[in-house]
Protein backbone atom coordinates (compact mmCIF):
# COMPACT_ATOMS: atom_id res chain seq x y z
CA UNK A 1 0.00 0.00 0.00
CA UNK A 2 3.06 2.30 1.17
CA UNK A 3 4.74 1.70 -2.44
CA UNK A 4 1.62 1.82 -4.27
CA UNK A 5 0.73 5.55 -2.73
CA UNK A 6 4.25 6.89 -3.78
CA UNK A 7 3.65 5.12 -7.09
CA UNK A 8 0.57 7.14 -7.53
CA UNK A 9 2.12 10.38 -6.20
CA UNK A 10 5.37 9.98 -8.72
CA UNK A 11 2.47 9.53 -12.06
CA UNK A 12 0.06 12.38 -10.53
CA UNK A 13 2.46 14.85 -9.77
CA UNK A 14 4.83 13.42 -13.19
CA UNK A 15 1.86 14.29 -15.43
CA UNK A 16 0.56 17.59 -13.75
CA UNK A 17 3.85 19.34 -14.10
CA UNK A 18 4.06 18.20 -17.81
CA UNK A 19 -0.01 19.37 -18.03
CA UNK A 20 1.56 23.01 -16.55
CA UNK A 21 3.60 23.44 -19.52
CA UNK A 22 1.22 23.18 -22.25
CA UNK A 23 -2.25 24.09 -20.62
CA UNK A 24 -3.12 27.93 -19.95
CA UNK A 25 -4.19 27.97 -16.38
CA UNK A 26 -2.68 30.35 -14.50
CA UNK A 27 -2.80 28.32 -10.77
CA UNK A 28 -1.22 25.03 -12.07
CA UNK A 29 1.20 27.09 -13.76
CA UNK A 30 1.87 28.79 -10.61
CA UNK A 31 2.02 25.48 -9.12
CA UNK A 32 4.20 24.15 -11.43
CA UNK A 33 6.77 27.48 -11.58
CA UNK A 34 6.35 28.50 -8.03
CA UNK A 35 4.88 26.22 -5.31
CA UNK A 36 6.35 23.17 -6.48
CA UNK A 37 9.95 24.23 -6.63
CA UNK A 38 9.26 25.62 -3.02
CA UNK A 39 7.86 22.66 -1.61
CA UNK A 40 10.86 21.01 -3.30
CA UNK A 41 13.27 23.50 -1.50
CA UNK A 42 11.60 23.26 2.04
CA UNK A 43 12.45 19.50 1.66
CA UNK A 44 15.55 20.08 0.88
CA UNK A 45 16.05 22.14 3.65
CA UNK A 46 14.84 19.57 6.11
CA UNK A 47 16.84 16.79 4.46
CA UNK A 48 20.06 19.72 5.09
CA UNK A 49 19.94 18.43 8.98
CA UNK A 50 19.75 14.75 8.04
CA UNK A 51 22.95 15.57 6.41
CA UNK A 52 24.52 17.33 9.27
CA UNK A 53 23.27 14.38 11.41
CA UNK A 54 25.20 11.64 9.21
CA UNK A 55 28.44 13.92 8.55
CA UNK A 56 28.40 14.30 12.78
CA UNK A 57 27.51 10.56 13.16
CA UNK A 58 29.67 8.80 11.34
CA UNK A 59 32.82 10.40 12.40
CA UNK A 60 32.14 10.55 15.90
CA UNK A 61 31.29 6.62 15.09
CA UNK A 62 34.79 6.52 13.80
CA UNK A 63 36.82 8.39 16.57
CA UNK A 64 35.06 6.14 19.20
CA UNK A 65 36.14 2.81 17.60
CA UNK A 66 39.21 3.91 16.28
CA UNK A 67 38.49 2.54 12.42
CA UNK A 68 40.93 3.13 10.02
CA UNK A 69 41.92 6.67 9.64
CA UNK A 70 40.12 7.91 12.34
CA UNK A 71 42.42 10.65 12.87
CA UNK A 72 41.14 12.86 9.92
CA UNK A 73 37.77 12.57 11.49
CA UNK A 74 39.06 14.75 13.96
CA UNK A 75 39.84 17.27 11.78
CA UNK A 76 36.39 17.21 10.30
CA UNK A 77 34.64 17.57 13.65
CA UNK A 78 36.52 20.31 14.67
CA UNK A 79 36.83 22.31 11.66
CA UNK A 80 32.64 21.68 11.58
CA UNK A 81 32.33 22.77 15.57
CA UNK A 82 34.31 25.59 14.90
CA UNK A 83 32.24 27.29 11.94
CA UNK A 84 29.05 26.30 14.23
CA UNK A 85 30.87 28.73 17.14
CA UNK A 86 31.74 31.10 14.69
CA UNK A 87 28.46 30.86 13.41
CA UNK A 88 26.12 31.10 15.69
CA UNK A 89 27.94 31.72 18.81
CA UNK A 90 30.64 34.00 18.89
CA UNK A 91 30.17 37.34 16.42
CA UNK A 92 33.58 39.43 16.80
CA UNK A 93 32.10 42.68 14.81
CA UNK A 94 29.63 44.87 16.19
CA UNK A 95 26.79 44.11 13.69
CA UNK A 96 24.18 41.50 14.58
CA UNK A 97 24.22 37.87 14.57
CA UNK A 98 22.76 36.80 10.78
CA UNK A 99 24.22 39.62 8.95
CA UNK A 100 27.75 39.32 10.31
CA UNK A 101 28.09 35.92 8.17
CA UNK A 102 28.60 38.86 5.68
CA UNK A 103 30.18 41.34 7.42
CA UNK A 104 34.14 41.82 7.11
CA UNK A 105 35.09 41.95 10.39
CA UNK A 106 33.44 38.70 11.71
CA UNK A 107 35.57 35.84 12.37
CA UNK A 108 32.84 33.85 10.17
CA UNK A 109 33.69 35.84 7.20
CA UNK A 110 37.40 35.97 8.04
CA UNK A 111 37.70 31.86 8.21
CA UNK A 112 35.35 32.17 4.73
CA UNK A 113 37.46 33.72 3.11
CA UNK A 114 41.13 33.49 4.21
CA UNK A 115 40.26 29.20 4.92
CA UNK A 116 37.72 28.19 2.77
CA UNK A 117 38.03 30.15 -0.53
CA UNK A 118 41.59 29.46 -0.99
CA UNK A 119 41.07 25.82 -0.50
CA UNK A 120 38.14 25.56 -2.49
CA UNK A 121 40.65 27.64 -5.21
CA UNK A 122 43.44 25.14 -4.84
CA UNK A 123 41.14 21.90 -6.04
CA UNK A 124 39.91 24.21 -8.97
CA UNK A 125 43.73 24.68 -10.03
CA UNK A 126 44.82 21.43 -9.76
CA UNK A 127 42.60 21.08 -12.75
CA UNK A 128 45.42 22.58 -14.39
CA UNK A 129 47.93 19.45 -13.91
CA UNK A 130 44.60 16.85 -14.30
CA UNK A 131 43.65 17.98 -17.30
CA UNK A 132 47.68 17.87 -18.94
CA UNK A 133 47.75 14.15 -17.79
CA UNK A 134 44.63 13.06 -19.28
CA UNK A 135 45.44 14.90 -22.99
CA UNK A 136 48.51 13.61 -22.25
CA UNK A 137 47.67 10.14 -22.25
CA UNK A 138 44.78 11.07 -25.16
CA UNK A 139 46.93 12.06 -27.21
CA UNK A 140 49.15 8.93 -27.41
CA UNK A 141 49.08 7.99 -31.13
CA UNK A 142 47.59 4.65 -30.66
CA UNK A 143 45.20 4.56 -33.52
CA UNK A 144 43.91 6.99 -36.09
CA UNK A 145 41.03 8.45 -34.27
CA UNK A 146 43.71 9.53 -31.51
CA UNK A 147 45.84 10.71 -34.25
CA UNK A 148 43.04 12.89 -35.28
CA UNK A 149 42.41 14.06 -31.44
CA UNK A 150 45.87 15.13 -31.76
CA UNK A 151 46.18 16.86 -34.86
CA UNK A 152 43.15 18.72 -33.70
CA UNK A 153 44.58 19.50 -30.10
CA UNK A 154 47.94 20.82 -31.67
CA UNK A 155 45.96 23.26 -34.01
CA UNK A 156 43.68 24.19 -31.80
CA UNK A 157 46.71 25.22 -28.55
CA UNK A 158 48.61 27.07 -31.57
CA UNK A 159 45.63 28.95 -33.31
CA UNK A 160 44.54 30.24 -29.38
CA UNK A 161 47.97 31.74 -28.85
CA UNK A 162 49.29 34.91 -30.27
CA UNK A 163 52.12 33.11 -32.52
CA UNK A 164 49.42 31.38 -33.99
CA UNK A 165 49.08 34.65 -35.53
CA UNK A 166 52.61 34.61 -37.01
CA UNK A 167 52.86 31.29 -38.80
CA UNK A 168 52.82 32.00 -42.14
CA UNK A 169 50.62 30.17 -44.63
CA UNK A 170 53.96 28.30 -46.25
CA UNK A 171 54.66 26.62 -42.49
CA UNK A 172 51.15 25.59 -42.37
CA UNK A 173 51.27 23.84 -45.83
CA UNK A 174 54.13 22.06 -44.64
CA UNK A 175 52.63 21.09 -41.41
CA UNK A 176 50.03 19.67 -43.43
CA UNK A 177 52.37 17.69 -45.92
CA UNK A 178 53.94 16.33 -42.69
CA UNK A 179 50.49 15.20 -41.00
CA UNK A 180 49.86 13.81 -44.27
CA UNK A 181 52.81 11.85 -44.78
CA UNK A 182 52.71 11.00 -40.64
CA UNK A 183 49.10 8.80 -41.69
CA UNK A 184 49.98 7.21 -44.95
CA UNK A 185 53.37 6.40 -43.48
CA UNK A 186 52.58 2.85 -43.43
CA UNK A 187 51.22 2.47 -47.33
CA UNK A 188 55.35 3.41 -47.85
CA UNK A 189 57.29 -0.01 -48.43
CA UNK A 190 60.18 1.75 -48.65
CA UNK A 191 61.51 4.55 -46.58
CA UNK A 192 63.36 6.21 -49.45
CA UNK A 193 60.43 6.31 -51.55
CA UNK A 194 58.67 8.29 -48.81
CA UNK A 195 61.39 10.27 -48.05
CA UNK A 196 61.87 11.53 -51.63
CA UNK A 197 57.85 12.16 -52.39
CA UNK A 198 57.56 13.86 -49.37
CA UNK A 199 60.51 16.31 -49.96
CA UNK A 200 59.32 16.71 -53.71
CA UNK A 201 55.78 17.31 -51.92
CA UNK A 202 57.03 20.19 -49.86
CA UNK A 203 58.98 21.59 -52.69
CA UNK A 204 56.57 21.68 -55.71
CA UNK A 205 52.92 21.94 -53.27
CA UNK A 206 54.00 25.93 -52.08
CA UNK A 207 54.88 26.92 -56.15
CA UNK A 208 51.50 25.24 -57.12
CA UNK A 209 49.80 27.46 -54.43
CA UNK A 210 51.79 30.52 -55.47
CA UNK A 211 51.08 29.86 -59.26
CA UNK A 212 47.14 29.34 -58.27
CA UNK A 213 47.78 32.66 -55.88
CA UNK A 214 46.06 30.05 -53.23
CA UNK A 215 48.19 31.01 -50.20
CA UNK A 216 45.15 33.85 -48.74
CA UNK A 217 43.01 30.65 -48.17
CA UNK A 218 41.67 30.31 -44.34
CA UNK A 219 43.25 26.65 -44.26
CA UNK A 220 46.64 28.30 -44.21
CA UNK A 221 45.71 30.81 -41.39
CA UNK A 222 46.05 28.39 -38.30
CA UNK A 223 44.14 30.98 -36.30
CA UNK A 224 41.42 30.99 -39.06
CA UNK A 225 41.67 27.09 -39.06
CA UNK A 226 41.53 26.23 -35.58
CA UNK A 227 37.74 28.36 -35.28
CA UNK A 228 36.43 26.25 -37.94
CA UNK A 229 37.35 22.98 -36.08
CA UNK A 230 35.71 24.62 -33.33
CA UNK A 231 32.58 25.31 -35.77
CA UNK A 232 31.90 22.70 -37.43
CA UNK A 233 33.26 19.27 -36.37
CA UNK A 234 33.26 19.97 -32.93
CA UNK A 235 29.75 21.32 -32.77
CA UNK A 236 28.14 18.75 -34.65
CA UNK A 237 29.77 16.58 -32.62
CA UNK A 238 27.95 17.94 -29.21
CA UNK A 239 25.21 18.17 -31.39
CA UNK A 240 24.59 14.91 -32.17
CA UNK A 241 25.18 13.88 -28.38
CA UNK A 242 22.49 16.52 -27.22
CA UNK A 243 19.84 15.05 -29.58
CA UNK A 244 20.49 11.94 -27.99
CA UNK A 245 20.57 13.28 -24.28
CA UNK A 246 17.07 14.87 -25.21
CA UNK A 247 16.00 11.86 -26.15
CA UNK A 248 17.06 10.12 -23.49
CA UNK A 249 15.38 12.06 -21.14
CA UNK A 250 12.16 12.49 -22.64
CA UNK A 251 12.11 8.61 -22.37
CA UNK A 252 13.58 8.25 -18.90
CA UNK A 253 10.77 10.79 -18.21
CA UNK A 254 8.38 8.91 -20.04
CA UNK A 255 9.32 5.72 -18.31
CA UNK A 256 9.07 7.53 -14.67
CA UNK A 257 5.90 8.80 -15.08
CA UNK A 258 3.91 6.28 -16.59
CA UNK A 259 5.13 3.95 -13.37
CA UNK A 260 7.33 1.78 -15.39
CA UNK A 261 10.82 2.95 -14.13
CA UNK A 262 10.31 1.40 -10.84
CA UNK A 263 13.57 1.36 -9.53
CA UNK A 264 14.15 3.87 -7.54
CA UNK A 265 11.14 3.03 -5.49
CA UNK A 266 12.60 -0.38 -4.98
CA UNK A 267 11.09 -2.51 -7.21
CA UNK B 1 -4.70 -5.24 -34.82
CA UNK B 2 -7.73 -2.99 -34.78
CA UNK B 3 -6.88 -1.94 -31.26
CA UNK B 4 -3.59 -1.30 -32.46
CA UNK B 5 -5.06 1.37 -35.10
CA UNK B 6 -7.27 3.39 -32.42
CA UNK B 7 -3.94 3.06 -29.72
CA UNK B 8 -1.32 4.78 -32.21
CA UNK B 9 -2.88 6.62 -34.99
CA UNK B 10 -6.55 7.21 -34.14
CA UNK B 11 -5.83 8.63 -30.00
CA UNK B 12 -2.63 11.00 -31.38
CA UNK B 13 -4.52 12.29 -34.05
CA UNK B 14 -7.58 13.13 -31.71
CA UNK B 15 -5.00 14.97 -29.23
CA UNK B 16 -3.41 16.72 -31.98
CA UNK B 17 -6.92 18.00 -33.25
CA UNK B 18 -8.19 18.76 -29.75
CA UNK B 19 -5.22 20.75 -29.30
CA UNK B 20 -4.69 22.68 -32.67
CA UNK B 21 -8.51 23.30 -32.89
CA UNK B 22 -10.23 23.49 -29.68
CA UNK B 23 -12.54 26.95 -29.88
CA UNK B 24 -11.98 28.29 -26.44
CA UNK B 25 -8.13 29.10 -25.85
CA UNK B 26 -6.48 26.66 -22.93
CA UNK B 27 -3.41 26.30 -24.24
CA UNK B 28 -0.64 27.86 -23.94
CA UNK B 29 0.77 29.49 -27.19
CA UNK B 30 4.28 29.43 -28.59
CA UNK B 31 4.76 25.35 -27.52
CA UNK B 32 3.22 23.47 -30.09
CA UNK B 33 5.81 22.33 -31.62
CA UNK B 34 7.43 21.00 -28.09
CA UNK B 35 4.15 19.07 -27.81
CA UNK B 36 4.10 17.65 -31.07
CA UNK B 37 7.24 16.32 -30.63
CA UNK B 38 6.52 14.80 -27.42
CA UNK B 39 3.52 13.27 -28.45
CA UNK B 40 4.64 11.92 -31.40
CA UNK B 41 7.82 10.84 -29.31
CA UNK B 42 5.74 9.31 -26.59
CA UNK B 43 3.04 7.40 -28.85
CA UNK B 44 6.55 6.17 -30.48
CA UNK B 45 7.78 4.36 -27.60
CA UNK B 46 3.98 3.36 -26.18
CA UNK B 47 3.91 1.33 -29.76
CA UNK B 48 7.66 -0.52 -29.04
CA UNK B 49 6.34 -1.24 -25.36
CA UNK B 50 3.72 -2.63 -26.66
CA UNK B 51 5.78 -4.61 -29.38
CA UNK B 52 7.97 -6.03 -26.80
CA UNK B 53 5.17 -7.16 -24.57
CA UNK B 54 3.50 -9.11 -27.17
CA UNK B 55 6.69 -10.79 -27.22
CA UNK B 56 8.09 -9.95 -29.93
CA UNK B 57 11.80 -10.47 -30.09
CA UNK B 58 14.06 -7.19 -29.67
CA UNK B 59 17.33 -7.21 -30.32
CA UNK B 60 19.64 -4.76 -28.43
CA UNK B 61 22.84 -3.60 -29.48
CA UNK B 62 25.76 -4.68 -26.68
CA UNK B 63 26.67 -1.38 -24.37
CA UNK B 64 30.28 -2.06 -23.37
CA UNK B 65 30.04 0.28 -20.57
CA UNK B 66 27.12 -1.99 -19.03
CA UNK B 67 28.56 -5.21 -19.88
CA UNK B 68 31.94 -4.02 -17.76
CA UNK B 69 29.75 -3.05 -14.62
CA UNK B 70 29.13 -6.69 -13.47
CA UNK B 71 33.59 -7.53 -14.02
CA UNK B 72 34.18 -4.26 -12.61
CA UNK B 73 32.07 -5.41 -9.24
CA UNK B 74 33.28 -8.92 -9.98
CA UNK B 75 37.09 -7.79 -9.90
CA UNK B 76 36.67 -6.22 -6.82
CA UNK B 77 35.09 -8.83 -5.38
CA UNK B 78 38.33 -10.91 -6.11
CA UNK B 79 40.53 -8.39 -5.00
CA UNK B 80 38.63 -7.95 -1.62
CA UNK B 81 38.46 -4.50 -2.06
CA UNK B 82 35.17 -2.07 -2.03
CA UNK B 83 33.12 -0.70 -4.77
CA UNK B 84 33.01 3.57 -4.76
CA UNK B 85 29.78 4.90 -6.54
CA UNK B 86 29.74 8.69 -7.07
CA UNK B 87 26.33 9.85 -7.90
CA UNK B 88 27.03 13.44 -8.77
CA UNK B 89 27.05 16.90 -7.49
CA UNK B 90 23.12 17.62 -8.48
CA UNK B 91 20.30 16.95 -6.62
CA UNK B 92 16.78 15.49 -7.10
CA UNK B 93 15.58 18.10 -9.65
CA UNK B 94 17.66 16.64 -11.97
CA UNK B 95 17.33 13.43 -14.22
CA UNK B 96 20.91 12.67 -14.64
CA UNK B 97 20.98 12.22 -10.25
CA UNK B 98 17.53 10.25 -10.89
CA UNK B 99 19.34 7.99 -13.32
CA UNK B 100 22.11 7.72 -11.36
CA UNK B 101 20.48 7.05 -8.39
CA UNK B 102 18.39 4.39 -10.55
CA UNK B 103 21.74 2.84 -12.01
CA UNK B 104 23.04 2.86 -8.00
CA UNK B 105 19.91 0.13 -7.26
CA UNK B 106 21.29 -2.30 -10.10
CA UNK B 107 24.78 -1.79 -8.61
CA UNK B 108 23.77 -2.14 -5.28
CA UNK B 109 22.18 -5.78 -6.03
CA UNK B 110 25.29 -6.85 -8.16
CA UNK B 111 27.23 -5.85 -4.31
CA UNK B 112 24.80 -7.85 -2.46
CA UNK B 113 25.16 -10.63 -4.93
CA UNK B 114 28.80 -10.86 -4.55
CA UNK B 115 29.16 -9.93 -1.54
CA UNK B 116 31.52 -6.63 -2.06
CA UNK B 117 31.71 -3.81 0.12
CA UNK B 118 29.67 -0.48 -1.25
CA UNK B 119 30.89 2.65 -0.80
CA UNK B 120 28.68 6.05 -1.56
CA UNK B 121 29.53 9.28 -0.61
CA UNK B 122 26.84 11.80 -1.30
CA UNK B 123 26.97 15.01 -2.08
CA UNK B 124 23.11 16.65 -1.51
CA UNK B 125 21.97 15.48 1.99
CA UNK B 126 18.33 14.94 -0.02
CA UNK B 127 20.15 12.28 -2.49
CA UNK B 128 21.48 10.53 0.02
CA UNK B 129 18.36 9.43 2.01
CA UNK B 130 16.98 8.49 -1.33
CA UNK B 131 20.57 6.46 -2.14
CA UNK B 132 20.13 5.15 1.02
CA UNK B 133 15.99 3.86 0.64
CA UNK B 134 17.50 2.76 -2.86
CA UNK B 135 20.50 0.52 -1.86
CA UNK B 136 18.20 -1.07 1.57
CA UNK B 137 15.78 -2.22 -0.85
CA UNK B 138 18.56 -3.73 -3.79
CA UNK B 139 19.82 -5.49 -0.55
CA UNK B 140 16.24 -6.89 0.98
CA UNK B 141 15.36 -7.51 -3.01
CA UNK B 142 18.46 -10.19 -3.27
CA UNK B 143 17.30 -11.49 0.06
CA UNK B 144 20.44 -9.97 1.75
CA UNK B 145 19.83 -7.48 4.39
CA UNK B 146 22.38 -8.25 6.62
CA UNK B 147 25.00 -7.21 4.43
CA UNK B 148 23.41 -3.54 4.39
CA UNK B 149 25.22 -1.12 6.48
CA UNK B 150 23.56 2.25 7.41
CA UNK B 151 27.34 4.40 6.74
CA UNK B 152 27.52 2.64 3.13
CA UNK B 153 25.70 5.95 1.67
CA UNK B 154 27.03 8.71 3.93
CA UNK B 155 27.05 12.49 3.71
CA UNK B 156 30.10 14.55 2.72
CA UNK B 157 29.82 18.20 1.93
CA UNK B 158 27.39 20.52 0.15
CA UNK B 159 30.11 22.11 -1.77
CA UNK B 160 31.34 20.90 -5.30
CA UNK B 161 35.33 21.61 -4.59
CA UNK B 162 35.34 20.18 -0.90
CA UNK B 163 32.94 17.11 -2.25
CA UNK B 164 35.85 16.53 -4.84
CA UNK B 165 38.39 16.66 -2.40
CA UNK B 166 36.56 14.16 0.21
CA UNK B 167 36.20 11.74 -2.49
CA UNK B 168 39.40 12.06 -4.02
CA UNK B 169 40.56 11.64 0.05
CA UNK B 170 38.50 8.30 0.18
CA UNK B 171 39.50 7.17 -3.50
CA UNK B 172 43.46 7.41 -1.98
CA UNK B 173 42.80 5.84 1.22
CA UNK B 174 40.79 2.73 0.40
CA UNK B 175 41.76 2.64 -3.24
CA UNK B 176 38.61 0.98 -4.48
CA UNK B 177 39.13 -2.03 -7.26
CA UNK B 178 36.21 -0.17 -9.02
CA UNK B 179 34.39 2.85 -9.34
CA UNK B 180 31.21 3.98 -10.50
CA UNK B 181 30.82 7.57 -11.85
CA UNK B 182 26.70 7.94 -12.57
CA UNK B 183 25.20 11.66 -12.40
CA UNK B 184 25.30 15.07 -13.11
CA UNK B 185 28.51 16.70 -13.02
CA UNK B 186 30.63 19.44 -13.79
CA UNK B 187 34.21 21.01 -13.57
CA UNK B 188 35.03 17.80 -10.60
CA UNK B 189 34.95 15.01 -12.74
CA UNK B 190 38.26 15.23 -14.63
CA UNK B 191 39.72 15.61 -10.74
CA UNK B 192 37.36 12.59 -9.75
CA UNK B 193 38.36 10.65 -12.62
CA UNK B 194 42.02 10.89 -13.02
CA UNK B 195 42.47 10.14 -9.09
CA UNK B 196 40.68 6.89 -9.67
CA UNK B 197 42.73 6.13 -12.87
CA UNK B 198 45.78 7.13 -10.72
CA UNK B 199 45.37 4.18 -8.25
CA UNK B 200 44.52 1.76 -10.81
CA UNK B 201 40.82 1.24 -10.47
CA UNK B 202 38.17 0.08 -13.55
CA UNK B 203 36.42 3.27 -13.78
CA UNK B 204 32.71 3.58 -15.48
CA UNK B 205 31.05 6.46 -15.69
CA UNK B 206 28.07 7.94 -17.38
CA UNK B 207 26.94 11.71 -17.36
CA UNK B 208 24.52 13.67 -19.22
CA UNK B 209 26.78 16.69 -19.10
CA UNK B 210 27.97 17.09 -22.22
CA UNK B 211 30.67 19.27 -21.58
CA UNK B 212 31.87 16.22 -19.14
CA UNK B 213 31.95 13.95 -21.75
CA UNK B 214 35.25 14.43 -23.30
CA UNK B 215 37.08 14.10 -19.50
CA UNK B 216 35.31 11.06 -19.07
CA UNK B 217 36.50 9.33 -21.94
CA UNK B 218 39.97 10.06 -21.53
CA UNK B 219 39.97 9.50 -18.15
CA UNK B 220 37.74 6.46 -17.55
CA UNK B 221 37.54 2.75 -18.68
CA UNK B 222 34.16 2.65 -19.99
CA UNK B 223 32.10 5.62 -20.70
CA UNK B 224 28.48 5.72 -21.05
CA UNK B 225 27.41 8.41 -23.66
CA UNK B 226 24.39 10.75 -24.47
CA UNK B 227 21.58 8.86 -24.24
CA UNK B 228 23.13 5.37 -23.34
CA UNK B 229 23.24 6.44 -19.81
CA UNK B 230 19.41 6.98 -19.56
CA UNK B 231 19.39 3.30 -21.30
CA UNK B 232 21.24 2.08 -18.79
CA UNK B 233 18.57 1.16 -16.05
CA UNK B 234 16.34 0.21 -18.40
CA UNK B 235 19.02 -2.37 -20.30
CA UNK B 236 20.15 -3.29 -16.53
CA UNK B 237 16.49 -3.90 -15.27
CA UNK B 238 16.47 -6.47 -18.60
CA UNK B 239 12.63 -6.36 -18.66
CA UNK B 240 10.78 -6.37 -22.28
CA UNK B 241 8.83 -3.16 -21.44
CA UNK B 242 12.10 -1.20 -20.64
CA UNK B 243 14.06 -2.40 -23.65
CA UNK B 244 11.05 -1.61 -25.99
CA UNK B 245 11.63 1.46 -24.68
CA UNK B 246 14.73 2.07 -25.74
CA UNK B 247 14.22 0.04 -29.15
CA UNK B 248 11.20 2.80 -30.01
CA UNK B 249 13.80 5.66 -28.69
CA UNK B 250 16.53 4.18 -31.56
CA UNK B 251 13.78 4.60 -34.60
CA UNK B 252 13.11 8.02 -32.99
CA UNK B 253 16.73 8.58 -33.07
CA UNK B 254 16.51 7.67 -37.11
CA UNK B 255 13.56 9.64 -37.84
CA UNK B 256 15.71 12.90 -36.60
CA UNK B 257 18.72 12.07 -38.82
CA UNK B 258 16.19 11.46 -41.69
CA UNK B 259 14.60 14.65 -40.62
CA UNK B 260 17.53 16.65 -39.69
CA UNK B 261 19.15 15.43 -43.94
CA UNK B 262 15.33 16.48 -45.07
CA UNK B 263 15.78 20.20 -43.23
CA UNK B 264 19.19 20.59 -45.00
CA UNK B 265 18.57 19.48 -48.31
CA UNK B 266 15.24 21.94 -48.42
CA UNK B 267 17.31 24.67 -46.57
CA UNK B 268 20.11 24.38 -49.51
CA UNK B 269 16.76 24.09 -51.80
CA UNK B 270 15.33 26.96 -50.77
CA UNK B 271 18.41 29.28 -50.87
CA UNK B 272 18.89 28.50 -54.32
CA UNK B 273 15.92 29.59 -54.79
CA UNK B 274 14.43 26.03 -56.17
CA UNK B 275 11.50 25.97 -53.31
CA UNK B 276 9.96 28.99 -51.94
CA UNK B 277 9.36 27.73 -48.26
CA UNK B 278 11.64 27.66 -45.21
CA UNK B 279 11.35 24.58 -43.76
CA UNK B 280 13.44 25.23 -41.10
CA UNK B 281 10.86 28.09 -39.43
CA UNK B 282 8.97 25.36 -38.73
CA UNK B 283 11.62 24.23 -35.86
CA UNK B 284 12.15 27.18 -34.65
CA UNK B 285 12.82 26.70 -30.78
CA UNK B 286 9.43 27.96 -28.15
CA UNK B 287 10.75 29.67 -25.34
CA UNK B 288 7.93 27.90 -22.44
CA UNK B 289 6.17 31.00 -21.01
Amino acid sequence: MKRKIAYFLVVFIGFLTLLGHFISYPPLNNFIDNDATQWFDIISGFAAFLGVINLLQLHLNKVANKRSNWKFSIFTLVSFIVMIIFGFIYNGSNVAMGPHLKEEGSAFYWMFHNIYLPLGATMFALLAFFVASASYRAFKIRNFEATLLLISGIFLMIGRVPIGQLVPWWMSLEIYIFLLFAIIASRFKEKKTMLYSMIGTMIFMPLLILFFNLSDLGIFKIPEFQEWIMAVPATAGSRAIMIGIALGTIAQSYRIITGRERSILGD
Amino acid sequence: MMNKYIKFIFIPSLILLFYFFFPLQIFLIGNETTFVSILFICFAIEYFIDKARNGEQIYMRPIAAIKAMEEAVGRATEMGKPVLYVPGISSLDQIDTISGLIILGHVAGMTAEYEANLHVPVCVPIVMETAKETCKEAYLKKGRPDLYRDDMVHYVTDDQFAYAAGVNGIILREKPAAIFFQGKFYAESLLLAETGNSIGAIQIAGTGSSSQIPFFVTACDYTLIGEEFYAASAYLSGSPEMLGCIKGQDYIKVGCIILIITVFMCSVLNSYGYINFDISSLFRISVIK
